[in-house]
């Protein structure tokens, strides 16, 4: 039975046509793949469904009632849940409020009982708190349930967001890049929680991502927008062997499709692209000729208000070399590369550049000495122009004035020079990224997460972009989760493990011995698979399997019962949700 | 009623019992003071609500005091009500007008909004506050002159009753405080607060904002227009010098002076700003030394609070309440000698 239909849709931004005449259906219990590259649409789809911004023309549909005239939370109350690209976590509350929230907002509780704090409030709490606790203990959050949510690293933000999304016992979840920051082994994790998720929640999903390999993986039916219009549609393998759609959308077969088709993938290796842009000859030329150690980081530790994130970080980046930091979520390579540029400062250790003691000195005297930091999510001021974004950079840095520089290794930046950054896709926004750190000449060149949420054939792009850096003579250190693009273009790797540097290696030898990677990723993954079968339980759908579980954690057993559960989960310090579910396994395996 | 509940309940009281002895023995003009500092101090924690809260900007505040200020004169004074009726009308015309002022909210953002409200502000003073079209909700030039007043047939007046006024004032503070501290901790609250961290996510996730934001409003103006509504009865008469532009702005400022977010931060906030001008006017000029002359005037009020907040910008950012509260639990967590947390990414 179809779900959601949608027929026509057709999204302006004033000149620009975002969306065109899209059709879509998604039938019940699907999981429904939305791809294509970035600016195609997808984002704009999804805020059209769940009622962000209206559309021009065109009907949706959701469970045979139009949604026309639906504001966002009415869709909310109806079964639409959604997660978001730009993580939109409440940051100030806790990640065990987050997901309470939608539990009541659902539940149209009073103020005034709240205010007052009356027992029924008081129940209300205590269901919504529990049922949160649950669903965090299955997703493996457990740990975080009383951390703020902006402290959070953000593939665990992105853990929470699906964890709020479920929260409200969603018909229909629009997941917008849930493996944006991902890595392989984490990615594939995804893929099963998804499966896992629908079978148990009995939801339907909407999935947009770039990562082939688990679209292809996990959706039962792909849709292909291309310029705000269905490009193609059928299922993953017809998709993945239609001509238009590798032309238009992957460009050439790349890592992550290759990775995508069933076969266990040879690793796969970029090479250098013969005709690469050449960089502007400029102070580079001098840079070029220097030798010897540029950075060197000595026991360093940093982190966040009360929190210890690295510890005892030892790095060396010798001049023109690219070095790539690989490492699981959270193992805290973004945190390393703040630390270094200043914009946290160091608690211990001492970070040397060029010769001179930069630890703890203010960002923009560290960026003045050459070392320029791209930090993930680009940090880029959206409504400035190009141009005006890359000026503010050469006059920041004292340097003269040349941007054709920029535009010419960039010749799409030159074409968009008058547009607003914000306005320009993800790939083109990266560029701008990249155009202003090399317009001031660095010497040192940190990027963070450069290929979140692009589209491959972009990725591979930016990676040839590193390859012409070192070239020029300027060292580039890398964060990054793509790690075959990484190492093919790195010299050297460190990886990253719990907040330390566990191993240092030439990039070819990480290459050959895939091992010492796959180690580092999969064995401090958190062991999710039995997690995921609590996962779907603690939410308490309506047509979840277990009934007994249901009413356990929507807490309407016998006071005794309840009373006895919370005593021994407050005994053994964790969440009654968890214990009774645990107790359910045992009654199960013994009958 | 949980645990939670009862701790504050408890707080409220001992808070009660310690600031109702405060005043008492005061000169009259002290005492004065006091009881003005629980009308700001109401001002403030509408504050709270609204911008703590719910994340949205008004300077407008003063004004839904006056406006219930000059509601409960004109019900005692001019329509010969009882004072309990005064307060009631008086909030209900502060709530009225917190709603109208919520709906441009609906659509505007941080700056806009800001001056939306300072507007409403501006014409509030000049055109119905000292206009003579409004004389049957002023009292003409002269306000309402509110001499003799009761509660529950206990006398409230200005003249030989302040404190008992001062009392009532403060218990009802007290009770809305603890209102408000539960609201923050239970689910409406964390709908306000989702409002304010990202209204995309608070409205996907079945938060109806426009609900939720007339809400904040019509409760933010209400508790204003609660300590507006008693000024008639402090000061014997109503005028609209206490409510003018420049209060507004006042009320904002210290209330992010001492921390917009926290409950507490409104009592401070309210004696800071109902007593310093007054000792200063007081006690500001005289000869140090016996050679120089001085006089620091309520001027030179306007001016510190400017630069204090300046200064509080820079190092006490969640404010004066907020800051001291992190470094008192960061001292509690050092003396229960609890291990510094350590992240342990998954």
């Amino acid at each position: 039975m179809t779900m959601l239909r949608i027929r026509n849709l057709g999204v302006r931004f004033g000149g620009v046509v975002a969306l065109h005449g899209v059709s879509l259906d998604l039938n019940r219990g699907e999981i429904l793949g939305l791809i294509g590259p970035n600016g195609a649409g997808k984002t704009t789809l999804f805020n059209c469904i769940s009622g962000v911004i209206a559309p021009n023309e065109g009907t949706i549909h959701f469970e045979g009632r139009s949604l026309r005239f639906a504001p966002p939370h009415e869709r909310a109350r109806r079964g639409i849940a959604r997660t978001f690209q730009n993580l939109q976590l409440w940051g100030s509350m806790t990640v065990l409020e987050n997901l309470e929230l939608p539990i009541d907002a659902i539940a149209r509780r009073n103020t005034l009982s709240d205010a007052l704090g009356l027992p029924f409030s008081h129940y209300a709490e205590r269901a919504a708190s529990e049922r949160a606790r649950a669903i965090l203990h299955a997703l493996g959050l457990g740990r975080y349930r009383d951390r703020l949510a902006a402290d959070l690293p953000a593939g665990i933000q992105r853990r929470v967001e699906l964890g709020r999304a479920l929260a409200m016992r969603p018909k229909l979840v629009l997941l917008d890049e849930p493996a944006a920051g991902l890595d392989a082994g984490e990615t594939e994790q995804l893929a099963k929680l998804l499966h896992k998720v629908r079978e148990r929640f009995r939801v339907s999903m909407l999935l947009v991502d770039h990562d082939m390999s688990l679209v292809m993986r996990v959706c039962d039916y792909i849709y292909v927008l291309d310029f705000g219009k269905v490009l193609s549609r059928g299922e993953p393998p017809v998709v993945r062997n239609d001509q238009k759609v590798i032309a238009a959308y992957l460009g050439e077969p790349t890592p992550e499709l290759v990775e995508a088709s069933p076969t266990v993938p040879e690793p796969v290796i970029t090479t250098t692209i013969p005709d690469a842009p050449q960089l502007p000859r400029t102070d580079a030329v001098e840079v070029a000729g220097e030798t010897g150690t540029l950075l060197e980081v000595t026991g360093m530790a940093a982190g966040y208000a009360h929190l210890e994130v690295i510890r005892d970080i030892d790095l060396t980046v010798q001049a023109g070399e690219v070095v790539a930091c690989i490492g699981a979520n959270g193992a805290g390579k973004t945190t390393t590369l703040r630390a270094i540029s200043g914009v946290i400062r160091p608690r211990a250790g001492r970070v040397t550049f060029g010769g001179h003691d930069i630890t703890g000195a203010r960002p923009e005297h560290i960026a003045r000495l050459g070392l320029a930091h791209i930090p993930e999510g680009r940090g880029l001021f959206p409504r400035l122009s190009v141009e005006d974004t890359l000026r503010l950079a050469v006059d920041a840095a004292g340097k003269p004035e040349r941007l054709e520089a920029a535009y010419d290794v960039f010749p799409r930046l030159k074409q968009r020079c008058r547009q607003a950054v914000g306005t320009l896709s993800g790939g083109e926004q990266q560029m701008v990224a990249m155009a202003r750190a090399i317009l001031t000449q660095p010497r040192l060149l940190m990027i963070d997460e450069m290929s979140q949420g692009l589209a491959p054939t972009i990725v591979c792009q930016l990676f040839q972009m590193i390859d012409v850096f070192r070239q020029q003579g300027t060292a580039v250190l890398l964060v990054e989760q793509f790690v075959e693009s990484a190492l093919a273009v790195a010299d050297r790797a460190y990886i990253f493990e719990h907040g330390s540097i566990v191993h240092e290696a030439p990039a070819e030898e990480l290459r050959r011995d895939r091992g010492l990677i796959s180690g580092s990723y999969l064995g401090s993954a958190p062991d999710s698979t039995e997690a995921i079968e609590v996962a779907a339980n603690g939410n308490g759908h309506h047509r979840v399997l277990d009934p007994e579980l249901m009413e356990i954690l929507s807490m309407r057993v016998p006071a005794e019962v309840k009373r006895a559960l919370e005593e021994r989960a407050e005994r053994e310090g964790r969440s009654a949700g968890a214990l009774a579910l645990e107790l359910l396994e045992e009654v199960n395996h013994t009958q | 009623m949980m645990p939670g509940h009862i701790v504050r309940f408890a707080i409220a009281i001992v808070a009660f019992a310690i600031l109702a002895r405060l005043p008492v023995g005061l000169d009259p003009a002290f005492q004065f003071d006091a009881a003005l500092a629980v009308i700001w101090g109401f001002g403030i924690l509408s504050l709270v609500l609204l911008t703590g809260y719910a994340g949205q900007v008004s300077l407008c505040q003063a004004t839904f005091a006056g406006v219930a200020a000059y509601g409960a004169g004109m019900t005692v004074a001019g329509m010969h009500g009882g004072y309990l009726l005064g307060i009631i009308i008086g909030v209900l015309a502060a709530t009225v007008l917190g709603v109208i002022v919520g709906l441009p909210a609906l659509r505007l953002h941080g700056i806009t909004l800001a001056i939306v409200t300072l507007g409403i502000a501006l014409v509030f003073d000049k055109y119905v506050f000292q206009d003579h079209i409004f004389d049957w909700f002023t009292g003409g030039t002269g306000g309402w002159q509110v001499t003799q007043a009761s509660l529950f047939g206990i006398p409230v007046d200005s003249s030989k009753h302040l404190l008992t006024a001062y009392d009532v004032m403060l218990a009802l503070f007290c009770m809305v405080a603890v209102l408000m501290v539960n609201l923050h901790q239970s689910g409406a609250g964390r709908r306000f607060r989702a409002i304010r961290d990202s209204e995309l996510a608070a409205s996907t996730m079945g938060v109806n904002l426009a609900r939720y934001k007339l809400l904040a409003f019509a409760l933010s103006a209400s508790i204003a227009g609660m300590g507006g509504s008693f000024y008639p009865l402090i000061a014997g008469s109503v005028s609209p010098q206490p409510f003018w532009v420049f209060t507004s702005l006042q009320l904002a400022a210290i209330g992010v002076l001492m921390g917009v977010r926290y409950v507490p931060a409104a009592a401070l906030g309210g004696l800071f700003m109902a007593v310093v001008p007054d000792v200063l006017t007081r006690y500001g000029h005289g000869t140090f030394m016996n050679r120089f002359n001085y006089d620091i005037s309520y001027d030179w009020f306007q001016l510190a609070v400017g630069v204090l907040l300046v200064l509080q910008l820079i190092l006490l950012p969640d404010g004066v309440w907020g800051d001291i509260r992190a470094k008192a639990l960061r001292a509690w967590d050092v003396v229960r000698m609890k291990p510094r947390e350590e992240v342990r990414p998954a």
